[in-house]
């Protein structure tokens, strides 16, 4: 499959910490997932990618162009689409108006061009009917979706999303995920996110991040057959166990290194994702 | 991706109007409004204000004015937009040329409130006003250029407004700035004016772009 994405031994420090370390990564086309604890260095590696602010060591090339030059940033810049975690958008405009304004700096310059485009994204996140209202008036699930089709305007090979499924209820979360599935048809994604569940049905390829680092690289499937015969079940919490909790059935799910006459279960991809980090900080602490 | 009607052209008329609709002209007009009741103040209660009067007067209504001007970089959108094809220089320098004339006719109604007996000398008092207004500006460039607030507006506007209420006490008498009329020291003032101005354009000149030079130095380790 097609690199559209690489960067290699990117680093950026925040006084003294080190909020990316040495990461490198190829993306391809599809939804790539991003997860990580808080304070891991997602949002400033999708900061970095989106050229949003510069590494401190290190390259990357979007689509072919590097961000290193003033002529290849821009080239950057007009292939990409970037959903900020906390976008704000100018509340006294309408929908369109705001949509309309981002594609003017993205730099589609024809009118009507640029309106027929500005109409195809906000029907594409099913804002066609509310275009005219003011954002000020949209619930929040709706304005998370106006800046998702700011995002889209200029139908950018690159989409780099930072959480946008943060703060919105099951059925918007669930519309949302089916956005991002259609927006990963035949463009490179970025997806940062807390949620497994986000990753599972979404994407193709998952990074794992901690520390600035990143700790895995492969598919949803590979994650969690990290957790293969690391997951049981057991009717008080085990001692041993990395993590577990009572389960609605009563039983305990224990994940870590199990007993040898344990019940082992299924695993998911929150087990592997668990089980990544925890032995990682096991190495750190050894 | 849609080529169909993209162009890189440095300012388009469609440019010139969104960034207009952006300007934040609620806040920016109601230091305009209030400047000039200012100034207008001795007038409705009926007196006329002497020399002295007529030139702090001014000197308030410019700094009320820049006041609202502090506020001109907010922008809610700005990490939504910050990776946009369009250079940040561009959109702060669109913003602050659509204000200049806006300022410009604001500053003469301001000049033409006071009497003219009690008008001090045109020239140096806009002056003053002018390095006020770019102060702001300048404070606000700053901002915008090393931290990541959306709106750094409310911040500027009082650390402006501290730092004049608190420069006649803490500036040193030889570098006074707020000279009346006739004083000896009122040209010498007025040079540290004009050098006040020259240090605020430049500061908001040197913060308008993006940080390049990091990108450079990314480039150089690839």
């Amino acid at each position: 499959m097609t690199t559209t994405v690489t960067a290699s031994g990117l680093g950026l420090r925040y006084g003294g910490t080190r909020a990316l370390d040495d990461v490198s990564l190829r993306l391809t086309p599809g939804v790539t997932g991003l997860l990580g604890p808080n304070g891991a260095g997602k949002t400033t590696l999708l900061r970095v990618l989106a050229t949003a602010v510069p590494a401190d060591r290190g390259s990357f090339t979007v689509l072919g162009h590097d961000p290193g030059t003033s002529r290849g940033r821009h080239q950057v810049r007009r292939s990409l689409g970037y959903l900020p975690q906390t976008p704000g958008l100018h509340p006294d405009f309408s929908a369109f108006e705001f949509v309309d304004y981002v594609a003017i700096l993205k730099e589609l310059t024809d009118r009507t061009a640029r309106h027929r485009e500005v109409r195809r994204v906000l029907e594409e996140v099913d804002l066609g009917d509310v275009r005219g209202r003011r954002i000020k008036k949209l619930s929040g699930g709706m304005r998370q979706r106006v800046a998702l089709a700011a995002a889209l305007v200029g139908d950018p090979g690159f989409l780099v999303l930072d959480e946008p499924t943060v703060g919105l209820d099951p059925e918007q979360r669930m519309r949302f995920r089916e956005l991002i599935a259609g927006a990963g048809e035949g463009r490179t994604v970025l997806l940062s996110t807390h949620q497994t569940e986000d990753v599972a049905m979404l994407c193709h390829r998952v990074l794992v991040m901690a520390r600035g680092r990143i700790l895995f690289a492969g598919t949803p499937a590979e994650l969690t057959a990290r957790a293969a015969g690391r997951v049981w079940s057991s009717t008080e919490r085990a001692p041993g166990a990395k993590a577990g909790w009572r389960t609605g059935t009563g039983s305990f799910r224990n994940v870590g290194d199990p007993p040898a006459d344990a019940e082992l279960l299924e695993p998911t991809l929150e087990d592997g994702y668990l089980l990544t980090l925890d032995d990682v900080s096991a190495e750190a602490a050894a | 991706m849609v080529e169909v009607g993209r162009r890189r052209s440095g300012v388009s008329r469609g440019l010139v109007v969104a960034v207009g609709r952006t300007v934040p002209w609620r806040v920016v007009g109601v230091g305009a409004v209030v400047g000039l009741l200012v100034v207008w103040l001795p007038r409705l209660l009926g007196g006329t204000p002497d020399a002295w009067l007529g030139l702090n007067l001014l000197r308030a209504a410019a700094l009320v004015f820049a006041l609202g001007l502090a506020f001109l970089l907010d922008d809610p959108a700005r990490r939504l937009t910050t990776p946009v094809p369009t250079r940040r220089w561009a959109r702060t320098g669109l913003r602050v040329a659509l204000v200049t004339p806006v300022a410009a006719v604001w500053w003469t109604a301001a000049l033409l409130l006071v009497p003219a007996q009690s008008r001090p000398p045109v020239g140096p008092v806009t002056l003053e006003a002018g390095a006020t207004a770019a102060l702001a500006l300048a404070a606000a460039c700053v901002v915008v250029r090393f931290t990541e607030e959306p709106e750094p507006g409310a911040s500027v506007a009082a650390g402006l407004l501290t730092f004049a209420l608190l420069a006649p006490a803490l500036i040193p008498s030889r570098w006074d700035l707020f000279v009346p009329v006739g004083d000896p020291a009122w040209a010498a003032a007025h040079v540290r004016w004009a050098a006040v101005l020259t240090a605020a354009v430049v500061t908001a000149v040197l913060c308008a772009p993006e940080p390049v030079r990091s990108l450079r130095s990314l480039r150089a380790a690839s």
